[in-house]
């Protein structure tokens, strides 16, 4: 069996009575962008605290890279959910700084640093003092400061936060080149559309236990919706009624934020016919076989309700 | 060949510790506060002895004396004549006006403005109301009346009291000069008294002078050491309060930054580097370093000033050998405190709570400096020395009142439970630290912090 970039074995953490995380096992492999999701205090912190080995488990094991977290540290880039930076240092210093503790040789570093900033299109900021830049700007400064030694595993708790659109776009496509040349990445977030964009890999938290783990792939067939949905040309209401009567389609409901009618199919019922049938059944806008979005998966795994507490301790 | 494993912890401490180092000696606030301060104060001082004695005039006018008697005169005329009075201050010392030198020619001016005394006699009581007019008009410095009874063998006043002369002086007059012309004038009074009793004044002077003195201290081994309030009293606490100051100025940037990497969030980027047990090494060795620069800069001046006092030989090697290993001990009880304190808060505010305790029985050796360098092996020094984490700042002060010398056993034993005690304050600190860090929201009580120290 091939050993994972991460390996935790029934790792648990307690925060006095509240159990933080439970029990958890769990695999990334080597070569992933896996994404840890789950609801604000689920559990995810913690367990990214643990393999940094920041805080130690009270039972289990974490293995990273192979090695005791510890050891690897050097081999581990990491961007925390609560970041910040010496406010009076200068951009480069910090680079510096922060490389060196990662064990990069001084040599060389400056033009690493340099060129760092201009793929970030942040060159000017190479003599300002950390204090003088934007919110934007720090964040960039704070993810080269994770993959400036050029780590064998990324993590990334929740990077997009506080970004525009224009810098969550570059950002997504460094993530991308960056795992392009075959580096671990993890990737912790609570907005399900950034996970569902970027992640090869699953892994949804709750409670502190793993509730689901696989790929994009088996999510989407597992949770198929199998829902046709049916949007009729002059939008009226009473379509779901009509199309209630489409043979392989269980059950019509009507969505009036989508103004469309949503048909469950019926068990062994084949989506393309019954789209067909629709289209033969009334004039339609537009129709499709609704697509598994982890949003779906993630209200159906947890539940709308808010969770129960924020995250105990600081995980 | 050490270990991959320790290189790399040691490459992080050092990186952190050199971090912390230039970030505290190459801020504004050092350079100003630990480095340029202390130039401008002796700078101050230098200047300010400048001013006195090149831009206040000199202070010219006439005194008069009014005494009936006419015996007063020859008197005052002595102890107010110009080259005299000039003198008494002559390089700030007060020298005894008995034995007065005449200023060398061609001496540095004193740090005082001149006096040019013209001095009148005058004999009529019926005069002083014109002579209180010249004083209001500015015509004359003062005025004084001595009445006949004030000469008398057995001077009385009328109520049966001390007699007393007046000395009428303008409202703006300085103090110093009021002082000065009082003084003479009464020395005159006392001079004439004698001469009127028929005695001799120059042996009269000369038997009533206070003789100086000599204290002699004779140990039991049968040593001879000559008394030296510098050496006992004063270098013990010139030592105390350069380690005192070293120590809690690097104690306070420790506190300082740890309180800022927490309310600034890096603390948790920079953990991602290092372990807290690395971070709080690091932090105590690079601020170990400023504080080093500090004694070493402080050290070194007041060692030159004593070698310019020709006092440098009460600073011995064993001295100094014996306050670097008190500096170390201090250095980590301050340094361990602070550095727990600030992970386990979010600002300076609620830092005081906590630090608040420990200043106390830090402030006790500053409060007992007197006491224990008049008696260093005295039971309030004994029992003092072994309170930690007070330990080596009463311990400096006693083996630096050279007076005494501390037993041997009683050195050696304050080091070894010193330093056992600073293993028990990083056991403490160290768990605190590693909880604190990571903290957020309210501090911890006293209880609370117990609970992580028993956790970690």
């Amino acid at each position: 069996m091939t050993r994972g970039a991460v390996e935790l074995r029934a790792v648990t953490k307690r925060f006095g009575q509240v159990e933080a995380v439970s029990g958890m096992d769990l695999s990334v492999a080597a070569g992933s962008l896996t994404g840890f999701i789950g609801p604000n205090g689920a559990g995810k912190s913690t367990t990214i605290r643990m393999i940094m080995s920041i805080i130690r488990p009270d039972s289990g094991t974490v293995d990273v890279l192979g090695a005791d977290a510890i050891a690897a540290k050097d081999r581990i880039g990491y961007l925390p959910e609560e970041r910040g930076l010496y406010r009076r240092m200068r951009v480069t210093e910090f680079l510096c700084y922060m490389a060196a503790l990662k064990g990069m040789p001084a040599h060389g570093l400056r033009a690493r640093v340099r060129a760092w900033l201009e793929r970030v299109q942040l060159p000017e900021a190479e003599r300002k003092r950390c204090q003088e830049l934007s919110k934007g700007q720090q964040q960039k400064v704070q993810f080269i400061a994770s993959v400036i030694h050029e780590p064998e595993l990324i993590i990334l708790d929740e990077p997009f936060s506080g970004l525009d659109p224009v810098n969550a776009r570059l950002l997504n496509r460094l993530i991308r080149e960056i795992h392009s040349t075959g580096r671990t990445i993890i990737f912790s977030t609570h907005v399900m559309h950034q996970a569902e964009q970027l992640c090869d890999r699953i892994v949804l938290i709750n409670r502190g236990r793993k509730i689901l783990d696989a790929s994009m792939q088996e999510i989407r067939a597992r949770f198929d919706p199998r829902v046709v949905e049916a949007e009729p040309l002059d939008g009226d209401a009473r379509a779901a009624d009509a199309l209630a009567r489409v043979p392989g389609v269980a059950s019509a409901h009507w969505s009036p934020e989508r103004r469309a009618a949503e048909l469950a199919l019926a068990p062994g019922a084949d989506g393309q016919a019954v789209m067909g049938a629709a289209v033969a059944a009334m004039p339609l806008r537009h129709v499709a076989l609704r697509r598994t979005t982890l949003d779906d998966v993630f209200v159906e795994l947890v539940g709308e309700a808010a969770p129960p507490s924020e995250e105990s301790g600081n995980g | 060949m050490a270990d991959p494993k320790d290189r790399g912890a040691a490459r992080r401490v050092m990186a952190v510790a050199l971090r912390e180092f230039r970030h505290t000696v190459l801020t504004k606030g050092f350079i100003f506060g630990a480095l340029v301060m202390p130039v401008i104060m002796f700078a101050a001082f230098a200047a300010l002895g400048l001013l006195l004695d090149s831009k206040l005039p000199p202070t010219v006018g006439t005194v008069a004396v009014l005494d009936a008697s006419g015996s007063v005169e020859r008197h005052a005329r002595e102890e107010l004549a110009n080259d005299r009075i000039n003198a008494v201050e002559f390089d700030g010392k007060r020298i005894k006006e008995t034995s007065l030198p005449a200023p060398p020619a061609g001496a540095a001016q004193p740090l005082v403005p001149r006096i040019d005394l013209t001095l009148e006699f005058p004999r009529d009581p019926a005069q002083e109301q014109a002579l209180r007019d010249r004083i209001r008009d500015g015509g004359l410095l003062a005025l004084a009346i001595v009445p006949p009874e004030v000469l008398a063998a057995d001077p009385k006043a009328a109520d049966g009291g001390a007699a007393s002369f007046t000395l009428v002086v303008p409202s703006g007059s300085p103090p110093r000069l009021t002082s000065l012309i009082e003084r003479s004038v009464a020395r005159s009074i006392v001079k004439a008294r004698v001469e009127r009793a028929g005695s001799d004044w120059k042996s009269l002077d000369a038997l009533l002078s206070v003789p100086g003195t000599s204290v002699r201290r004779l140990s039991e081994d049968g040593a001879e050491s000559e008394e030296n309030v510098v050496a006992k009293t004063l270098l013990p606490m010139g030592f105390m309060l350069l380690i005192w100051v070293a120590t809690f100025t690097s104690g306070n940037y420790l506190l300082t930054t740890t309180i800022e990497e927490k309310s600034s969030k890096v603390m948790e980027v920079v953990l991602s580097a290092v372990s807290p047990m690395q971070l709080l090494a690091g932090k105590i060795l690079g601020f170990a370093a400023v504080s080093v620069l500090m004694v070493g800069m402080y050290g070194a001046l007041g060692v030159a000033g004593l070698a310019f006092a020709a006092m440098g030989d009460l600073v011995s090697p064993g001295l100094l050998v014996l306050m670097g290993v008190y500096f170390v001990m201090a250095y980590a009880f301050v340094a361990i405190m602070m550095a727990s304190v600030g992970s386990a808060v979010n600002d300076l505010r609620e830092a005081q709570s906590l630090v608040t305790p420990a200043m106390l029985v830090l402030t006790v050796p500053l409060m007992l400096w007197l006491p224990i360098s008049e008696q260093p092996n005295g039971t309030l020094a004994v029992v003092t020395s072994f309170i930690p984490p007070a330990i080596p700042f009463v311990m400096v002060l006693r083996v630096a009142a050279s007076s005494e010398p501390i037993a041997a056993w009683q050195v050696a034993a304050s080091i070894a439970w010193g330093f056992a005690w600073v293993g028990v304050f990083l056991w403490a600190g160290a768990k605190v630290f590693r909880v604190g860090v990571l903290m957020q929201g309210k501090p911890p009580t006293p209880r609370e912090l117990l609970k992580w120290i028993r956790m970690a």
